[in-house]
């Protein structure tokens, strides 16, 4: 059975049970169908059940998706783009061509050209370029497909990471994922089919507007996660009241709304029937999930993983639980990639390093361990910044600084993938010779929204809701997009 | 061809003198008439046969039978004119079953002439002043009881369908007392209401509504609206997120909705209060509004960067919350939908541009609030004072300074920085110039030929001599010193008494040179011009031959730590006119020393907190605006002058921010009266005739109801004089708002959003009313109105703000149970429950939430453990009803539904009770978590199952 065929499977087996469950709601079931051909920003889904499993248009390649996300941005200099053009140029001025017409956060005056910190090699069996900063991500390059001609025209990492995200650099778009936990529904009813972790201390730039469902309904927006305490802020019951009297109110408070819905005949009752039975089990399975100190030692070894802290690591492991239980979309944003150099921390030689370290091993141990439980194939796995960064020494009021950094840069930024349909041990796309621009293939967000919804069975262009006069999608109706073939298997 | 003969008869109007001559102008002539006529189906809410007239686009695309309904310059091929001349009944626009009258020969003469000459198109709908649109004709005469329900029952009828029956008075009681003050009724007022109402239904509407608009609770009502969109937050916002004293501004909103201020009165306060003649005292208060903008206390931060992000804020949140209007697409290009030019984003932002602020850790400045609102007239006239006084110091000593001839430029032999890793370079012009790395420590040692000194001048100049550069960073003399150094070197030092100033601005004294505090003369924290101050000694220096003259100048105010503000460019020049120090020894002098000692003096005896305030530079102060290429603050264009886009009728509009404010409520802007309508009508209706509260050009949504929004527009200006309370009377008395919110299987099919409001409104309680219902129902409710922010439980480790030692104190006493305006709000880390119920972070100005249903809610409503204290009172007061379960039960659901419960549901609560409690008698270590008999414990479980309910959590 392929992918298709058994989504095919999950959603009838799901109508049936719905239906066998719910053999009252006769005159309920009307309501919803009355709704599909409403207008506005209609309800096109069951309002009681509206992360059912639902089948894209074609075979996907990917049955869901783990974005993770380097807030702030990584160089693409010191990691991925071996530019030696750069080294040689490395502390002569920048030539006064790379700097007329463009715009830079903080680069006053004319900087110097700065080239990569760390030597770089060739690696894995398709002796792709890395440099040394990750060591265990180079056991599994041979998995991974890597797109160096991203670029974006945003220059600051609110706009840039909510283009990269929902298409739009302003707010009010629904977000990748809330567009795939739209399109397909979860596997899984007992978790939200898009779930958010963050590490790094603090949340993106562009705060929540990234993982939000815009103007698809609220239910597909990323629910954020917590590493301590409860995972969901209240998940526990309270003091004194035992699952089984939990489950005995919510039967008492489901007639309750059972009445509700059928006297006044309000949509969003029957919604909230299905969200507080959604609690309910989010109450049992999220803790579940949650519960990393269930793993064996050597998996915490692998993953390099100490529960009860905050860290990327435990977020990679817990990534790796909920798409085992069926998560959608699963994304992670680690904070404290904006290396300009101001101070210990944003220095490439110091804060960058630390940071590598704390991504690799598990970054690494995270795609072993899915190959090994045969969920790569399956998964689609997605690393990137939100833009790349500048070749040439941040000079922060146009002063030479003590630490070394580089400033924002849209023009190019590397994106990785790996599993879920794309080409193993692949490099798509160039940039000029000091890793300024992209030059050849170039891939716009769009063309990467484009491509990711082909890879999860959706023709991008027939992928649409209707909201402000408009079939608005994903891939950005007033911009081209196109999708990239060469990286899908 | 059946219209053929008419057609041709038309033409040959058109072609002899027509009955209006020349041009036709689209909304002048053309709209009128669609409007009228055609936009009821062929509109937002109803799109008959996929015909719109709304957009030209539409207009001339096809409808369903596939013919183009408008070929400009071709009438005669034109479906829209084939329809409305055709005799056939079936064919006939508009239809005779609706509309009995054909359009005039007149109308159709208009219309035809129109196409003739091109279809052309108004602009944009909400850019035309409304206009009082006819009431529409309508079959149910008998239905509508306000004027406006005219407009929907129209609708209503154009989609067919009809009116729903009335609400229950119960519902409708429930649904009011939300509505207007954010609490549901108590059974006392639903007694009342209920008496009244079986004498005579709709005077005691009329009187509870009353009730309810008078009710204090009504103000916090509606603060907790405006608040979103004045983004008020008791924190800084970024990073470290500190704590902010502005909640005064708060008790003003609440103070000003209660005291039904005119929305005019309102804006103009909360925009300009600063600057109106004769104000009021608590007017000051009010520009608050604008000093709620982020302040980014992290180190290492541009001041000027920030400064400048909060004014374009303040332009952003102005044209949101007050016209609609997406203006900040304009910082950067002109507006990609709107007809707004690039250069007119800074022509407004130069009414923003000469406040005080400048982002200081300080929130500088700041005006008090006096503990006693008595005392506030007194704070406003000492501050008023104090700040007059200290220009009258100032003048005359300017004046006798300019006027002074002779000045000797000061040659220095040797300039010396400190540390070496500076240089100063004196041009021949006397100018010296600094380079090199100059820390903010740095300190100049100049050393020159002493000469015969009474005054002492310091020029400062921005780096650059061409003003669009003038712009850099600030230069503040924290401290001079002056020695004589005799032949034998002996040093003197001079004693400087005080220091005059070309103007005094900011937050700085320039006395300060003198006091070593850090502050002093200069730009701060960025220069925008050449500076000019007189340093004036105690006395006369007359040196003796062969001595020389050193002057020290040291540096130190910082901006956020790295940022310095040593001089880039000086000249010193002394004279040997003693005017000045004999000036200070006046009686004149001495008196308005005497009377600024007593001004602060008597002011700083007034108690009171002090919060952020607008305040407008001196007028020699003002900074230059300058448009921004593509946005970019750091590449400056040519100066431009306060002013409004034209297209919302800004001709003539410029000066400060108070002629600004005063056009926003003008008939001249097209937008705020619609605006503000429509944000009320959503309030109460669920969803604004424009969906998009936000956005009103051509990027937003259409208005369902286009007539109507310009209907209430011009009641609630023009009829309503700006006034809220009788405007919300008005569409809370209505029959479109009295309907039962029951659907049917048809409605929700025809209509599942309910914008055609063929039936009552129903809304998910806002945040606020999710724990303030709670609290009243449960008896908790602390009535406490005004005063500092309160903190109730909230789960630990919500609040986690890096570099920031700040900590949750819950709470204690009756501040545990205040209603939910009065929680502390911090950007970074709001209140959980509030932002789980589509609370704003107030970041920025936010026009809409948009409303959610997510198993998070659930979560909170069923656990957050300040709900389950919620639910322990609320079984308290439902266990007064008696000793029998089903009596308990059945109180407590008509406390939150003002209704008898059907039997069925107190058997299922009975039921739920009777197994919860024999479930507790097995476990009664878990029943004593929650209440001290297991009976006890299960009626906890009870209540919070009833505050959980549909009905609950729904008005």
């Amino acid at each position: 059975m392929n992918l298709y065929q058994q989504l095919r499977h999950e959603r009838a087996r799901h109508i049936t049970r719905r239906h066998f469950l719910k053999d009252s709601s006769l005159a309920l079931g009307a309501v919803w169908l009355g709704t599909q051909h409403g207008f506005g920003a209609g309800l096109k889904k069951d309002p009681a059940a509206p992360l059912a499993p639902d089948i894209p248009h074609f075979a996907p390649k990917a049955k869901r998706v783990i974005y993770l996300h380097m807030a702030g941005s990584p160089s693409q200099l010191e990691l991925f783009d071996h530019k030696p053009e750069l080294t040689k140029n490395d502390g002569k001025d920048c030539p006064a061509e790379f700097l007329e017409g463009k715009q830079f956060a903080f680069i006053q005056g004319v900087p110097k050209m700065l080239g990569s910190q760390f030597p770089f090699h060739q690696a894995g069996k398709s002796g792709q370029w890395i440099s040394d900063r990750l060591p265990h991500f180079e056991r599994v390059i041979d998995e991974v497909c890597f797109i160096k001609s991203m670029w974006s025209d945003q220059f600051n990492h609110g706009p840039a990471q909510l283009l990269l995200h929902t298409g739009s650099q302003t707010p009010g778009s629904p977000s990748a994922g809330a567009w795939a936990t739209y399109g397909l529904g979860s596997e899984n009813q007992n978790l939200p089919g898009f779930i958010v972790l963050t590490s790094g201390g603090k949340n993106p730039d562009a705060g929540k507007s990234v993982w939000g469902s815009g103007f698809l309904p609220s239910v597909y927006q990323g629910v954020q996660c917590r590493s301590q305490g409860d995972p969901v802020l209240f998940l526990g019951n309270p003091d004194g009241i035992s699952t089984a009297l939990r489950r005995r109110t919510l039967d008492a408070l489901n007639d309750i709304n059972q009445r509700v819905a059928t006297e006044i005949g309000d949509p969003e009752t029957l919604t909230r029937i299905a969200q507080y039975e959604m609690a309910f089990r989010m109450q049992i399975h999220a803790s579940d999930a949650f519960q990393i100190d269930r793993e064996p030692a050597h998996v915490h070894q692998a993953y390099g993983t100490r529960p009860g802290h905050e860290s990327f690591s435990n977020n990679c492991l817990l990534a790796r639980r909920l798409a085992e239980r069926g998560v959608r979309f699963i994304q992670l944003f680690d904070w404290g990639w904006d290396s300009h150099g101001t101070d210990d921390s944003t220095d490439l030689r110091k804060g960058f390093v630390d940071k590598c370290r704390q991504i690799d091993q598990p970054i690494a141990a995270l795609l072993e361990d899915l190959k090994q439980r045969g969920l790569l194939d399956e998964t689609l796995v997605i690393w990137s910044g939100e833009f790349g960064r500048t070749p040439m020494r941040e000079n922060r009021g146009g002063m030479e600084m003590r630490n070394v950094g580089r400033d924002h840069s849209p023009s190019a930024y590397t994106l990785w993938m790996a599993g879920g349909g794309v080409k193993p041990g692949f490099s798509y796309g160039e940039t000029d010779p000091i890793g300024y621009e992209a030059v050849r293939d170039k891939v716009s967000a769009h063309d990467f929204h484009a491509t990711l919804l082909t890879l999860l069975g959706f023709d991008h262009k027939r992928f649409t809701y209707p909201f402000s006069g408009l079939e608005q999608r994903l891939s950005n109706v007033t911009k081209p997009s196109r999708v990239v073939t060469d990286v899908i298997a | 061809m059946r219209f053929f003969p008419r057609f041709l008869f038309l033409l040959g109007m058109a072609a002899a003198p027509a009955a209006r001559a020349g041009e036709i102008d689209f909304n002048r002539d053309v709209r009128p008439i669609l409007t009228k006529n055609c936009t009821t189906c062929h509109g937002g809410v109803k799109m008959a046969g996929e015909v719109s007239f709304l957009y030209r686009e539409d207009t001339l695309g096809q409808g369903e039978s596939g013919k183009t309904i408008v070929v400009p310059g071709h009438p005669e091929q034109s479906e829209m004119i084939a329809r409305i001349l055709s005799s056939d009944p079936d064919e006939r626009m508009p239809p005779p079953d609706h509309h009995p009258k054909p359009l005039t020969d007149a109308e159709i003469t208009t219309l035809t002439e129109w196409i003739r000459q091109g279809a052309k198109w108004g602009e944009h709908w909400s850019f035309a002043p409304p206009q009082m649109p006819a009431t529409p004709e309508v079959a149910k005469t008998d239905w509508p009881l306000a004027d406006f329900d005219r407009f929907v029952l129209a609708g209503i009828e154009a989609a067919e369908l009809s009116p729903s029956p009335p609400a229950a008075p119960e519902e409708w009681l429930r649904r009011v007392s939300l509505d207007l003050t954010g609490l549901p009724p108590t059974l006392e007022e639903w007694e009342a209401f209920h008496q009244a109402h079986l004498a005579d239904p709709a005077k005691a509407r009329e009187q509870a509504v009353d009730h309810l608009l008078a009710s204090p609770a009504y103000g916090e009502k509606w603060a907790a609206m405006w608040l979103d969109l004045a983004r008020y937050s008791d924190t800084f916002g970024f990073e470290k997120d500190p704590h902010r004293d502005i909640w005064p501004y708060r008790d003003w909103v609440i103070r000003a909705f209660n005291e039904d201020m005119p929305f005019d009165q309102f804006t103009i306060k909360q925009l300009a209060g600063d600057l109106i003649e004769n104000p009021d005292p608590h007017d000051l208060i009010a520009t608050a509004f604008h000093r709620n903008t982020q302040n980014n206390s992290e180190g290492g931060t541009d001041d000027e960067e920030w400064r400048m992000s909060a004014v374009i804020d303040r332009v952003n949140t102005t044209w949101t919350a007050w016209n609609a209007t997406t203006f900040g697409c304009v910082q950067c290009h002109a507006h990609p939908y709107d007809p707004i030019p690039h250069d007119d984003y800074y022509r407004f932002l130069a009414f923003f541009n000469n406040s005080e602020d400048v982002d200081l850790n300080s929130d500088f400045p700041r005006t008090k609030v006096a503990d006693d609102p008595a005392k506030q007239a007194e704070v406003v006239r000492l501050e008023s004072f104090i700040r007059q006084r200290r220009d009258d110091m100032n003048a005359p000593m300017r004046a006798l300074a300019t006027g002074i001839a002779d000045w000797q430029t000061l040659n220095f032999q040797k300039a010396e920085v400190q540390p070496p890793t500076g240089k100063l370079t004196q041009q021949s012009d006397g100018i010296v110039v600094t380079s090199g790395t100059t820390p903010n420590n740095t300190v100049f040692r100049l050393e020159t030929d002493a000469l015969p000194l009474a005054l002492l001048r310091v020029e400062i100049f921005p780096e650059k001599d061409e003003p669009a550069e003038w712009r850099g960073r600030g230069a503040v003399i924290a401290g001079l010193e002056a020695d004589l150094i005799a032949a034998d070197g002996t040093r003197s030092p001079i004693r400087l008494r005080e220091v005059a100033a070309d103007f005094v601005a900011g937050p700085f004294d320039p006395n300060e040179s003198l006091q070593g505090n850090g502050g002093g003369f200069g730009e701060y924290p960025m220069t925008h011009r050449p500076r000019t101050a007189w340093f004036i000694p105690w006395q006369a220096v007359q040196p003796t031959p062969g001595s020389r003259l050193e002057i020290r100048i040291r540096h130190g105010a910082t901006c956020n730590e790295s940022q310095n503000t040593v001089l880039p460019r000086f000249r010193l020049a002394a004279s040997a006119d003693p005017a000045l120090i004999a000036h200070l020894d006046t009686p004149e002098h001495h008196a308005v020393w005497n009377e600024l000692d007593l001004l602060r003096k008597q002011y700083n005896e007034i108690p009171g907190i002090t919060i952020p305030v607008m305040r407008e530079r001196a007028p020699e102060a003002r900074r230059d605006t300058r448009v921004f290429i593509r946005g970019n603050r750091m590449t400056l264009d040519k100066v431009v002058e306060p002013g409004v886009p034209d297209v919302f009728g800004g001709q003539g509009v410029g000066g400060n921010r108070l002629d600004m404010a005063r056009w926003l409520v003008s008939p001249q802007n097209p937008l705020a009266a619609r605006v503000m309508a429509n944000r009320l009508w959503a309030e109460i209706f669920g969803t604004g005739i424009v969906e998009t509260l936000e956005d009103f050009g051509s990027s937003g949504a259409v208005p369902s109801h286009p007539e109507l929004l310009d209907h209430l527009a011009l009641r609630l200006r023009d009829h309503h004089q700006w006034r809220l309370k009788s405007f919300l009377r008005e569409l809370v008395l209505s029959a479109t708002y009295g309907q039962s919110s029951r659907s049917t299987p048809e409605l929700t099919s025809k209509d599942p959003r309910n914008r055609i409001l063929a039936r009552g409104p129903r809304q998910r309680l806002s945040a606020e009313m999710v724990r303030d219902q709670a609290l009243l129902l449960s008896g908790l409710l602390e009535r406490k109105m005004h005063g500092p922010p309160v903190f109730p439980p909230q789960p630990d480790g919500v609040w986690n703000s890096v570099y920031s030692g700040a900590t949750w104190q819950t709470s204690q006493g009756p501040d545990r149970y205040r209603r939910a305006l009065y929680t502390y709000n911090k950007r970074t880390a709001g209140y959980p429950a509030f932002l789980t119920f589509d609370g704003s972070s107030r970041d920025v100005c936010l026009a809409r939430r948009l409303t959610t249903n997510t198993p998070l809610q659930a979560l909170v409503t069923l656990n957050d453990p300040a709900h389950i204290e919620f639910a322990q009172a609320f079984a308290k007061r439902m266990a007064e009803a008696g000793p029998e379960p089903a009596a308990r039960l059945a109180r407590g659901y008509r406390l939150i539904t003002l209704r008898d419960a059907p039997p069925e549901l107190v058997t299922t609560l009975v039921q739920l009770h009777a197994d919860t409690r024999s479930e507790y008698e097995k476990t009664p270590a878990e029943s004593a978590k929650l209440a001290p008999t297991a009976d006890e414990a299960a009626l906890v479980l009870v209540a919070n199952t009833l505050l959980n309910s549909d009905l609950a959590l729904n008005r």
